[in-house]
């Protein structure tokens, strides 16, 4: 059952957008729970996302994507 | 030599000098407000630096203004100034061409430099205004002009603005013991809005109240508490008119505040929860026009009609900027000789 | 660009240039606790481009220490305790800003294992950030490698990517002698300066060393030789995929540190390929551009098929303005326009 990696949304209160300004891993790669696959950016500031779960990834959003608080940016099974 | 030797005149502004800080300190928020907007457009949602009608760095003024015109207010075209990567308060204060600045800022042919300097290198030979972005580093050529002055008999003071972090580099301390003991007409001013990017003055400063340095140089310092304007122009008139009667150097240390970042793009993680409100409350804008009202019966209807002066001062400039044309690329390689 | 990055590893995780600078720090303070961490915004900011980020909150504010604004202080004490035996990491923010402590560098660091016939050793690291193309203009966007490469007694790294970032700063910090580590701003990873996504590569997690004084062939080719350091790299490696589009095959060689310089393999790239292009974001006029033509020159001059071209910022102090300052940089058209050069130039042959 796959496991969706989400920009979290306890990280910055407005509703602005943030932007992918790195992924840390390739698609399809493998990754652990809690690594850190991706580095965002909300105007600003810079923040982490890791990963939820451990297993192969599939990204949805490129770097350089802009998503919304909570989005989803790729998935983990 | 005690820390504050200069004189308890009364020295207080008059009437018309109040209005002119008033006005400035209007222009100089005003243009950093507009500034701020500008900057940001390009750059949202993504915050590339290099985006949008004004790139690179930017290092804003608001809240520091009272520094400018109380200091700018004893000075003439003649004096010469320098100043720090937050420089355009004191370049409004100081008379620079507000069109010609705020193009340069855009990166126009039209500005002060042809946009070879930008925001941090802002030169008016005409009013004798320059800035660095190197910490320090105006401290030297203010000395130089000031001795300048002395040799060829000219009237002028020279003054140098810095922040309080600049007062810990080494440029700052030879360029003191230099003027003091060639008594030059010269002053450093301290900005000290506390903070040196995320480090706080009580962490990198080993004394609290930087104008017991002038201790070290025989000569008077003095510091001015709360960012209060008229203390500043006190203070300031006294020094300027020493120097210029051949008395030497000076030394003043105003405790001011930034209302926002270090630069544009600056989270300002480091400061405590609280501290920016604090600050808002105390304007020196608002507090100025609360002065005026008190002082000299300045009425809502005239302060809105100040305030839209001043407001289309700064516009001028800007639709200036916008509607300038750049520079061609090539133009890159000429001025580096002259 | 590397064997490392060829196919998905199973664990790859790519890490920014500077994560990969931060991490080496961390990897050496955690078995050498004669490594401290200086400078400014270095601390609690985990400095302006994020090359020491984590360290304070792992190694304390003994170890881990904001500086004032005050480089002639701080560099010579650096010199002073790297001769006493700690390891100190120094950052010095802009290169641009070496004017107000060279002489603690040029000639204190780079000259006191000399001076001491090799008994006082000053094992620093200076890492400082360089390079422009945003807009920062002259004081806050130089390179300077020719500065510091000229001057004796210092070794200086060019990093282009976190797999070299990382291994060169760990045989930087483990070097007796002072080690100035030059990263440019436009491939740390900072979200709000853009990055070149290529310097962005998998970094494996144990620490590694890189040895200085050995330049890697990024991609090989057979019809033109293009040297390069740091962004120039990037620029060149796109460079060369466009004119494998006119059926052009060029090789391109990341120095990666300027002292030692690695001679040999350019040569012998040379004398494979016989064209010569050497990119560099520092002034062109006496610096790396023309070392590397030097180097050559002086070894075999008949290996060239034809003038060696370079891609260099002019000698001009860095504008402001965007059309001025992206006119003066090196870009992938220079290259290209640089290798129709060599190709139009006439070629000779020894007599």
């Amino acid at each position: 059952m796959a496991v969706a990696v989400n920009i979290p949304t306890n990280l910055w209160e407005e509703d602005s957008e943030a932007v992918i300004t790195s992924w840390l891993v390739s698609d399809g790669g493998t990754v652990t729970e809690g690594q850190l696959v991706a580095e965002i950016m909300v105007e600003k500031v810079q923040h982490e996302v890791r990963a939820p779960a451990s297993g192969t990834i599939t990204i949805s959003q490129p770097a350089e994507a802009v998503v919304a608080k909570g989005a989803e940016i790729g998935s983990i099974a | 030599m005690e820390k504050n030797s200069l004189q308890e005149e009364n020295l207080t502004p008059t009437k018309e000098q109040k209005f002119w800080m008033y006005r400035n300190m209007l222009v100089s928020r005003f243009l950093e407000e507009s500034i701020e907007q500008i900057y940001l457009e390009g750059k949202k949602p993504v915050f590339n630096m290099a985006a949008g009608p004004i790139p690179g760095e930017m290092h804003l003024s608001n809240g520091q203004e009272p520094c400018a015109v109380g200091v700018c207010a004893h000075l003439q075209p003649f004096d010469v100034v320098t100043a720090t990567h937050r420089p355009h308060h004191i370049a409004v204060a100081k008379g620079v061409n507000l069109n010609k600045m705020v193009a340069e800022i855009f990166g126009k042919s039209t500005g002060l430099s042809g946009g070879r300097g930008g925001h941090m290198h802002i030169f008016d030979a005409d009013v004798n205004f320059a800035c660095s972005g190197i910490i320090g580093q105006g401290m030297g050529p203010a000395v130089g002009a000031a001795l300048s002055r002395k040799m060829q008999g000219k009237e002028g003071v020279g003054v140098a603005f810095i922040g309080e972090g600049a007062v810990n580099q080494g440029a700052f301390h030879e360029a003191m013991n230099l003027a003091a003991v060639w008594k030059l007409p010269f002053i450093t001013i301290i900005e000290d809005n506390q903070w040196g990017i995320s480090v706080a003055k009580s962490e990198s400063t080993a004394v609290p109240d930087n104008s017991v340095r002038a201790q070290a140089y025989g000569i008077p310092g003095y510091q001015v508490r709360d960012n209060d304007t008229y203390e500043i122009f006190r203070v300031a008139g006294e020094a300027i008119e020493r120097a210029r009667k051949g008395g030497g150097p000076s030394l003043i240390e105003i405790e001011t505040y930034r209302l926002a970042g270090h630069f544009m793009g600056d989270a300002e993680g480091y400061r405590p929860p609280g501290e920016l409100d604090g600050l808002k409350a105390k304007d020196p804008i608002n507090v100025m026009r609360a002065r005026l009202g008190s002082e000299e019966g300045l009425t809502d209807e005239q302060n809105d009609r100040i305030v839209a002066e001043a407001r289309a001062t700064v516009d001028a400039a800007v639709n200036f900027a916008r509607e300038s044309a750049y520079p061609s690329p090539e133009e890159a390689l000429e001025k580096v000789f002259v | 660009m590397n064997e490392q990055v060829t196919t998905v590893a199973a664990n790859e995780r790519r890490l920014t240039i500077a994560r990969a600078m931060a991490e080496a720090i961390a990897q050496e303070m955690r078995t050498d606790p004669s490594v401290f961490v200086m400078g400014e915004d270095i601390a609690k900011l985990g400095g302006v481009f994020g090359n020491t980020r984590g360290l304070l909150e792992e190694f304390g504010n003994e170890r881990v220490r904001d500086t004032p604004i005050s480089e002639t202080a701080f560099m010579g004490a650096a010199v002073g305790a790297a001769s006493d035996g700690m390891r100190p990491v120094v950052e010095l923010m802009f290169v641009d800003f070496f004017g107000v402590c060279f002489d603690a560098i040029y000639n204190s660091a780079a000259k006191n294992a000399y001076f001491s016939g090799g008994n006082v050793k000053v094992p620093m690291v200076l890492m400082t950030s360089t390079g422009g193309g945003y807009c920062d203009a002259g004081q806050h966007s130089q390179c300077l490698y020719a500065t510091f490469a000229h001057l004796p007694g210092m070794k200086v790294i060019t990093p282009s990517n976190a797999y070299d970032a990382k291994g060169l700063m760990t045989s930087a910090i483990r070097d007796n002698n002072p080690v100035i580590y030059m990263f440019h701003k436009g491939l740390q990873g900072m979200g709000w300066l853009g990055t070149e996504p290529g310097a962005t590569v998998h970094v494996p997690e144990e620490a590694y060393e890189i040895p200085f004084g050995k330049a890697a062939i990024v991609r090989e080719g057979s019809d033109v030789s293009i040297v390069a350091v740091g962004m120039g790299v990037h620029h060149s490696l796109k460079a060369a995929a466009k004119l494998a589009e006119e059926g052009v095959s060029a090789e391109v060689i990341d120095l990666r540190t300027l002292v030692p310089l690695d001679r040999d393999t350019v040569f012998n790239s040379v004398a494979k390929t016989g064209r010569l292009i050497v990119v560099d974001e520092d002034y062109k006029s006496y610096g790396v551009t023309g070392e590397i033509i030097a180097t050559i020159a002086e070894r075999d001059v008949s290996i060239l098929k034809a003038s060696p071209q370079r891609v260099a910022y002019p000698d001009i102090p860095i504008p402001f303005t965007r059309p001025m300052e992206q006119f003066a940089l090196p870009n992938p058209d220079k290259i290209i326009s640089a290798y129709h050069n060599l190709k139009r130039a006439r070629t000779w042959r020894w007599l």
